[in-house]
């Protein structure tokens, strides 16, 4: 029914495994704070970069009539929209993998030790280092070898996670269950999946910045398409206010998506910010 | 049934945990009778949780058996309800969730449900935070909720593991006094756990000492306190004195 103690050591101090977050709302003072950061940096930037470096350092009011000039060419709409379909493809695929696997193996010493050596082996390989072979995996360089990769980057943390999440499972609570009685239906619902939830979102949080990295590297690697191809064309053409719009473009995606996370967290795990 | 009934019989009863070859007792017997509140004191490790959990059935025994109505017990029962010393509330339910909980498995009807938690949540004193989650409470609510979670089965038979045990004293007293209330509406067959003398005295109708690990019985003693009580009825009374005083000198003195 439960693991041993020796199992749960093991996993311990993998780096990727973040601990569930304490939902925490932020004051209008750290509001203050965060956006005067900004517009400092921007201040510095517009006023004293390109002093230092004309080429590089291009203002940001630059790098803003650039995003307005491939709004208006259209540019940037495809971009994204090619972009995006490889993005929550992978996301996708690595939320389901990782689940199902994340809980097998949480749950089923014979599914952990199945899948671990593997595991372990893929996640000490750079990622990167795969992504030239998913093409030839694939007999493709459209879309699904990038989603493969997108999914490659993100599906780890997740899986970790999920894991990690399954195991910890309060001992005393399993027997709690089992002293009332409980069926392995409802242990499930009551019990483990509750208690991994928050784990589980720690993890999707960590998988949306991965999986945009995969997603730019596979479009430098496999086509050259999307956001990726925008970043290399315009830098290969010195361009560097265009280059900085779709880098831009995905860090708000990536901030945006991580912030709708959190916002999911309060609502589908409200005990969390309960907690006083 | 009559009042000398036994409802729970542990003969020679071995429990050894492999790790560290520990064994926590070996050839135990004892009898629980109907209706009555047994407590079982002993020292801080001597077994006793592991007592009770192999008379719930959660953990096997290593010799020996335990019955309930005369059946081996193997596996936990719906007529038999525990009170954990942790609580044991589930996070993500709240206080209504969690009183529901052993119903819901037990698979009642709704309208049976909604109307025992009501009851319970009411009993306990713990109207108004039923939409409230376990972390929003203090220990004492909590506890409170554990206690309706265990009385809303209405169970032939309640075990209690310390429930009282991490409790501030005047909360616990408080409980206390509300738990000897609960009996004194509902009288049903008790095993209370402490390592409480007070405790032990106040809740019990007899008092079973064990020993040191392994658990043996030092004494089992009759107290002759008539209920109804209260903490403070129980302590004024003449027989409360005598009856710690032997119960110390059981626990600080090692066996003959
Ligand atoms: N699952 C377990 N595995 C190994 N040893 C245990 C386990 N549970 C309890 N013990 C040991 O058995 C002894 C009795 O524990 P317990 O029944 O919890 O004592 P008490 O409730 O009287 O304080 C202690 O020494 C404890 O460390
Ligand atoms: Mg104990």
């Amino acid at each position: 029914m439960t693991f041993d103690q020796a199992r749960v050591k093991l996993e311990e101090s993998r780096p990727m495994t973040a601990h569930p977050s304490r939902w925490r709302r932020l004051r209008p003072g750290d509001w203050a704070v965060r956006l005067g950061a900004i517009a400092l940096i921007l201040g510095v930037w517009e006023f004293f970069g390109p002093t230092l470096n004309k080429l590089i350092l291009r203002p940001p009011s630059d790098i803003f009539r650039a995003f307005f000039e491939l709004v208006a060419n259209g540019e940037l709409a495809e971009a994204m929209s090619q972009s995006f379909r490889e993005l929550f493809g992978g996301l996708a695929v690595a939320l389901v993998v990782g689940l199902v696997l994340g809980i097998a193996s949480g749950r089923w010493r014979f599914v952990y030790n199945a899948i671990d050596p593997l595991v372990s082996a893929l996640y000490s390989v750079p990622a990167v280092a795969l992504i030239p072979l998913l093409p030839v995996a694939f007999h493709s360089i459209g879309d699904p070898p990038r989603i493969a990769a997108v999914a490659l980057f993100a599906v780890f943390p997740i899986l970790i996670n999920t894991q990690q999440g399954v195991r910890n499972v309060d001992r005393q609570l399993l027997e709690v269950a089992r002293s009332f009685n409980t069926s392995e239906r409802r242990l499930w619902t009551d019990v483990i999946i509750p208690s991994a939830t928050p784990y589980l979102l720690a993890g999707v949080r960590l998988a949306i910045g991965r999986g945009l990295i995969g997603m730019i590297v596979a479009e430098f690697f496999i086509g050259l398409v999307g956001l990726g191809y925008l970043i290399i064309s315009y830098e290969n053409v010195f361009r560097i206010d265009r280059m900085f719009v779709p880098v831009i473009v995905v860090a708000t995606v990536g901030v945006l998506m991580m912030g709708f996370v959190q916002w999911l967290e309060g609502r589908i795990a409200p005990w969390l910010k309960k907690e006083q | 049934m009559n009042a000398q009934q036994t409802r729970i019989s542990v003969e020679r009863a071995t429990k050894r945990f492999s790790a560290g070859g520990l064994t926590v007792f070996d050839g135990l017997d004892l009898a629980v009778r109907d209706k009555e509140a047994l407590c079982i004191l002993g020292p801080s490790g001597c077994g006793k949780t592991t007592l009770l959990r192999t008379m719930h059935g959660l953990i096997p025994l290593d010799g020996g058996r335990i019955l309930i109505d005369d059946a081996v017990v193997s596996a936990p029962r719906r007529n038999v309800a525990m009170v954990f010393q942790h609580f044991g509330l589930m996070p993500w339910k709240r206080v209504r969730e969690n009183v529901a909980y052993g119903l819901e498995l037990a698979g009642l009807p709704k309208a049976t449900t909604d109307e025992r938690v009501e009851r319970y949540i009411e009993m306990v004193g713990l109207r108004g935070f039923e939409r409230s989650y376990p972390s929003q409470l203090s220990g004492g609510m909590q506890q409170r909720a554990g206690l309706a979670r265990a009385l809303a089965l209405e169970p032939d038979i309640l075990l209690m593991d310390e429930p009282f045990g991490s409790l501030d004293a005047l909360t616990r007293e408080i409980l206390q006094d509300e738990l000897l209330r609960i009996y004194q509406l509902m009288p049903r067959t008790m095993v209370f756990i402490t390592h409480s003398i007070e405790e032990a005295i106040a809740m019990g109708d007899r008092i079973l000492v064990l020993s040191a690990r392994p658990a043996r019985v030092r004494e089992l003693l009759q107290v002759d306190i008539p209920r109804p009580r209260t903490v403070d009825s129980v302590i004024a009374h003449p027989r409360f004195l005598p009856l710690r005083d032997h119960c110390w000198r059981l626990l600080r003195e090692p066996a003959a």
